[in-house]
Order: structure tokens, then C-alpha cells, then sequence
């Protein structure tokens, strides 16, 4: 009955919260000696993905494409440090990335909130 | 999955850890003319050791934060300075002061104070996000 909405939004969600959680673990070994900093490469995925499995329905009967569940996997960025205790964490590039993916992740939740209202709506009015 | 209060416990790590950091660096400062202590030579400047923190739970990884491995005691040179009316001088007037240099201990103390804002700020903005997925339906 639902659309997949709300499991891309779900999804996405869930992946900005898995980010921030390694913003938050980059941030707090920002002075640890050797450490790499850690990120996920989720619009790669996601796009890689959506151009991979595009499926056709040439048919009536063809079943549309079931919602595709994007996994977001955690990357290690082995480059090169700013540092000479072989640490790459920027910490004012971490910051900055924190605070866009909190507002994308305000966004999505409005988005959600959007969403859920039409339903209320549409349960509200008719009768 | 993971959860909004794993995020804000890896802050806390590095809240602490920085906290303990600024904690040996005053003590440092503190000692930067100590001649004497229990072991009969001078100060020795002590540095921690951070080490990334990942827990297994489940038999898979997850981010735990940072830690302070150990507290490491800095072997290098002790400051000789000529100072004969001291009382700790040796034959020839030379007393041994702490590896303390001052200014590299404001340095790393500056540093130690922007990261623990940086922990703190990390906290704030998951705070933000909790109340953004709180607000969902409402």
C-alpha cells in the first residue's frame, strides 16, 4: 500500500546516521597517530546502482523492479596524512562535511514528515 | 543497526581522551621546574598514547570512539642549566631541569582544546539530528 518512499527515505536516513557516526569517530581520533580516516561512498553506490539495474518492462505482466536496498559500505581513505604521525583526518573538512550531511539529514525527515502528512490527508478526508 | 547514542558515546571517547590530554599538559606546565621527584631526578615530561577504538560486538566491528593506550614518559635530554646556589646543583654548578619545553606544551594545549571543541561540536549536531528524527509524523 505504501510507495518505496519511505524505504529510499528510511535508507537514506539511516545512511546519514551511519555517517555521523563516522564523522564522529573520525573527529575523536583526529590526534590518534596512524590513524585513516573512515567515510562512506554512498552517491557512488547509489548511482552506480540505479545505472547497473535499470530494468524494462516490456510486457503487461513484466513485474516492476522490486526496491533495490543500497547497503552503505564503510571505506577506509588510505591516501596520503597532512601530518607527520601519518593521521589524515582534516578536522575543518570533517566539520564542514558533519554539518551537511545534519542538514540532508534534517531534510530527509522533512521529507519523511511530508510524506506521512499526505497519507493523514488522504485518511482524513475521504469518508 | 547502529544507534543515535553509539555516535554520541564515540564523542564522549573523544571528549575524555582530550580532556586527559589538557589534564598531563597542566601537569607539565605545573612541573616545568621540578628538580625532585619520588624517583630522585627531575621531571620527566609524559605524553599519551591515543588509539582508534573499535569493539567487536557480535563478531563485527563497530566504531567505538578513541582511547588512552598508555601515559608515555618523553626519555629524552633533561635542560642543563649553570646554577651553582641552587641545591640540587651537582659539583660543577650544573642542575638538571625537566625535558618540559613550554612552549611546545601551549601548542599541543591549544591543540588539545580545539579538538575537544571539535568532539563537542560532533555532539551538538547529533543532538540536532535526534530531534530532527523526533520530529518525524508530528
Amino acid at each position: 500500500m505504501f510507495n518505496s518512499n519511505f524505504d529510499t527515505l528510511k535508507t537514506a536516513l539511516d545512511v546519514q546516521l551511519k555517517r555521523q557516526e563516522l564523522h564522529a569517530q573520525n573527529i575523536a581520533n583526529a590526534e590518534t597517530p596512524g590513524y585513516k580516516r573512515k567515510y562512506i561512498a554512498f552517491e557512488e553506490y547509489l548511482q552506480e546502482s540505479q545505472m547497473k539495474l535499470k530494468l524494462s518492462t516490456t510486457h503487461e505482466k513484466h513485474l516492476p523492479p522490486a526496491t533495490r536496498v543500497v547497503t552503505a559500505k564503510q571505506v577506509t581513505q588510505k591516501s596520503t596524512s597532512i601530518t607527520n604521525d601519518k593521521n589524515n583526518v582534516d578536522i575543518d573538512m570533517e566539520i564542514t562535511e558533519m554539518v551537511k550531511d545534519a542538514l540532508r539529514y534534517q531534510t530527509l525527515a522533512r521529507l519523511m514528515s511530508a510524506n506521512i502528512d499526505r497519507y493523514n490527508t488522504v485518511i482524513r478526508n475521504v469518508r | 543497526m547502529q544507534s543515535e547514542f553509539n555516535i554520541l558515546g564515540i564523542s564522549a571517547t573523544g571528549l575524555s581522551a582530550q580532556r586527559l590530554r589538557i589534564e598531563i599538559i597542566s601537569t607539565n606546565i605545573a612541573n616545568s621546574e621540578t628538580t625532585r621527584t619520588e624517583r630522585g631526578e627531575p621531571y620527566r615530561r609524559k605524553v599519551p598514547v591515543f588509539q582508534e577504538l573499535v569493539r567487536n560486538i557480535g563478531g563485527r566491528p563497530e566504531n567505538g570512539g578513541v582511547i588512552v593506550k598508555r601515559i608515555y614518559e618523553d626519555p629524552s635530554e633533561f635542560r642543563i642549566v649553570y646554577d651553582p646556589t641552587h641545591p640540587d646543583a651537582d659539583e660543577n654548578g650544573y642542575v638538571r631541569l625537566p625535558n618540559v619545553n613550554i612552549v611546545r606544551e601551549m601548542v599541543d594545549m591549544i591543540n588539545a582544546q580545539r579538538a575537544y571543541e571539535a568532539n563537542a561540536m560532533a555532539i551538538n549536531t547529533t543532538k540536532a539530528m535526534i530531534t530532527a528524527a523526533l520530529q518525524i509524523g508530528r
